[in-house]
């Protein structure tokens, strides 16, 4: 690994309006480890995420992404760096087939501007949306449409459009949020194991999981970043416990 | 027999119909309705025009007539004004549509929904009011006629024109055919898929890395070109431009063919165009109001088959392939 850090986030600020949802944030994301971002509701994680994909412009302050400047690059600019996310609110092509869903995100890294080639004709594509199918247990539900699947599912092929585009760095908005025990562990395991290839910062607010995946974690509050360390310092921290865990024996 | 198969025969029977048109029709009823047919074909691009934005990239356009009624100007002022021939009158109007169209989706698209929907309109009432007051170039009110040009001589003798009643309806048709061959291959191409997915959630086509904007721009460009072809070949067929075909009028009737014929579906504007023309021929002059029953026929579609006439059709074609070996098609390829 290099030793410039995977996402460098300097004094990043974000108004709206008279309302700072982002308080000059600085946080450099190491290559290699996951990190966690925690925070009670409306601390600004889901915002810092935006921001970073260029779904909102920044305020003030600077984004870098393996070293290069992407603080005014526009969504799709930042996905073919290499900057992959999933949405809070699961978000998928509903009216699309699972594979078709899984087939544009991989066609994306090889331009769609070809309007005389045959979609299905395009090599790449095909393999990569029939290998993350197959890799996410999705196989079975290639050729139905996303509306027509289960919440856990929808999540999963989220994951999948995120891989699709073969990220360098994965940012997951509380991938397991809504989802059944069974469902939660395979989703955890399926993140973990993509972690050894990817590197992954993930917002979620099952306490658990995060201690038990994370080996780094930011916590927010208000806007700005309260502490950060490993999940046995932020545990002990006496200001995290304050504003988010509780006062009680945590 | 799989729902592709079905869709196909479909097709084929169109093709059919179309090349017998002009022996077969007159066997039925008045031989005008092969011309009425020849116009069909023609208005039914300008609703491929809406339902190209509309259905697969999910931009309403009311202003789609600006790019038809360039599309005639370009013809008309072509042969009267700078004495073309008939292939660069041709090009010319085909030319200056998809450019008007690039000019205005540059500020259209972006812009979404009824701020879309707006400009569209907007673009299309100034240039319309334009082509009324600028006399001198397109003959305001009363239009500008052209006498038409030959299509192709050979010597003194052999000459092929439109104004040969089969040579035109063939010329049509097979215009009008090749402009949906050609938009059959677009949207089986990786930027038919892209529309698509730009239809379906911008934002999330943006986060996989889809430039958005450029998509629906060259979909905009696309649907100009189209209606373009349209306006060109109506210009033709009527030997002569009027601006009354740029009015938002005359986009807001391509909207509901293609809602009734089926938005999303290749040739669902076919059969919406075809039918209310056919309402429109055969009812307006026996009940003056009977755009009541179109405006009633348009309710009842929106409300109980939103994806129209065509969408009607895929869904009975689907359930009945799918009684017969229980798998549901949902793929692409079909939707014809």
């Amino acid at each position: 690994m290099t030793d410039i850090p995977v996402l460098e986030i300097t004094n990043v600020e974000k108004h709206f309006g008279g309302l700072v949802a982002l308080d000059s944030v600085n946080a450099a994301v190491e290559s290699g480890k996951l990190t966690a971002i925690i925070g009670p509701n409306g601390a600004g994680k889901t915002t810092l995420f935006n921001v970073i994909t260029g779904i909102l412009p920044a305020s003030a302050g600077q984004l870098k992404f393996q070293g290069q400047d992407i603080t005014r690059k526009s969504a799709h600019e930042i996905s073919r760096l290499g900057l992959a996310r999933t949405l809070q609110i699961k978000s998928v092509f509903n009216g699309m087939t699972v594979r078709e869903n899984l087939w544009i995100a991989a066609q994306s890294r090889d331009g769609v501007f070809k309007p005389f080639q045959r979609a299905s004709k395009s090599k790449r594509a095909n393999e990569t949306a029939d290998r993350i199918c197959e890799e996410l247990g999705l196989s079975a539900l290639a050729n139905q449409e996303a509306s027509n699947l289960s919440y856990g599912d929808i999540a999963l092929l989220e994951i999948g459009l995120a891989l699709a585009t073969e990220p360098k760095l994965l940012l997951l908005d509380e991938p397991i949020c809504g989802m059944g025990p069974a469902e939660t562990e395979q989703t955890v395991a399926k993140i973990q194991e993509l972690a050894k290839r990817i590197d992954i910062v993930i917002i979620e607010h099952d306490i658990e999981v995060v201690f038990d995946i994370s080996e780094d974690i930011i916590v927010m509050n208000l806007g700005q970043i309260l502490a950060r360390g490993t999940p046995k310092e932020i545990a002990s921290n006496v200001a995290v416990r304050a504003a988010y865990l509780g006062d009680d024996d945590a | 027999m799989t729902p592709t198969k079905v869709h196909q025969l479909g097709i084929i029977a169109l093709i059919v119909f179309t090349v017998a048109a002009p022996w077969v029709l007159p066997l039925f009823v008045d031989s005008f309705w092969v011309d009425i047919y020849s116009e069909m074909l023609i208005w039914s691009l300008l609703a491929a025009s809406v339902n190209l934005l509309f259905g697969y990239v999910g931009l309403l356009s009311f202003g789609q007539a600006l790019f038809f009624g360039m599309g005639m100007y370009g013809v008309a002022i072509g042969i009267a004004k700078m004495g073309l021939g008939f292939w660069p009158a041709f090009g010319f109007g085909t030319f200056l549509a998809t450019a008007m169209a690039a000019v205005a989706g540059v500020f259209a698209v972006r812009l979404t929904w009824h701020y879309f929907a707006i400009i569209t309109v907007v673009f299309s009432l100034i240039f319309y009011f334009t082509a009324l007051s600028w006399k001198p170039l397109t003959g305001g009110d009363d239009g500008l006629p052209f006498s038409m040009p030959p299509i192709f001589t050979f010597g003194e003798d052999v000459k092929l024109s439109l104004t040969n009643t089969t040579i035109q309806y063939y010329f049509i048709a097979l215009t009008v055919g090749l402009c949906y061959t050609l938009l059959a291959i677009v949207l089986r191409s990786p930027l038919g898929r892209a529309f698509r997915t730009v239809k379906e959630n911008d934002m999330r086509a943006s986060l996989i890395g889809l430039n958005v904007y450029l998509v629906r721009l060259t979909a905009f460009i696309c649907a100009g070109f189209i209606a373009g072809v349209a306006g060109s070949l109506f210009a033709f067929f009527g030997r002569y431009a009027s601006a009354s075909y740029m009015f938002y009028h005359v986009s807001g009737e391509a909207v509901v063919w293609a809602i009734i014929g089926g938005v999303g579906t290749l040739l669902g504007p076919v059969v919406g165009t075809s039918l209310l023309i056919i309402l429109r021929e055969e009812l307006s002059h026996v009940w003056e109001h009977y755009l009541l029953l179109v405006g009633s026929i348009v309710i009842i579609v929106v409300i109980f088959a939103p994806r129209g006439l065509g969408g009607l059709w895929h869904g009975l074609v689907n359930r009945l392939a799918s009684r017969n070996d229980g798998t549901l098609d949902s793929s692409e390829e079909t939707k014809l």
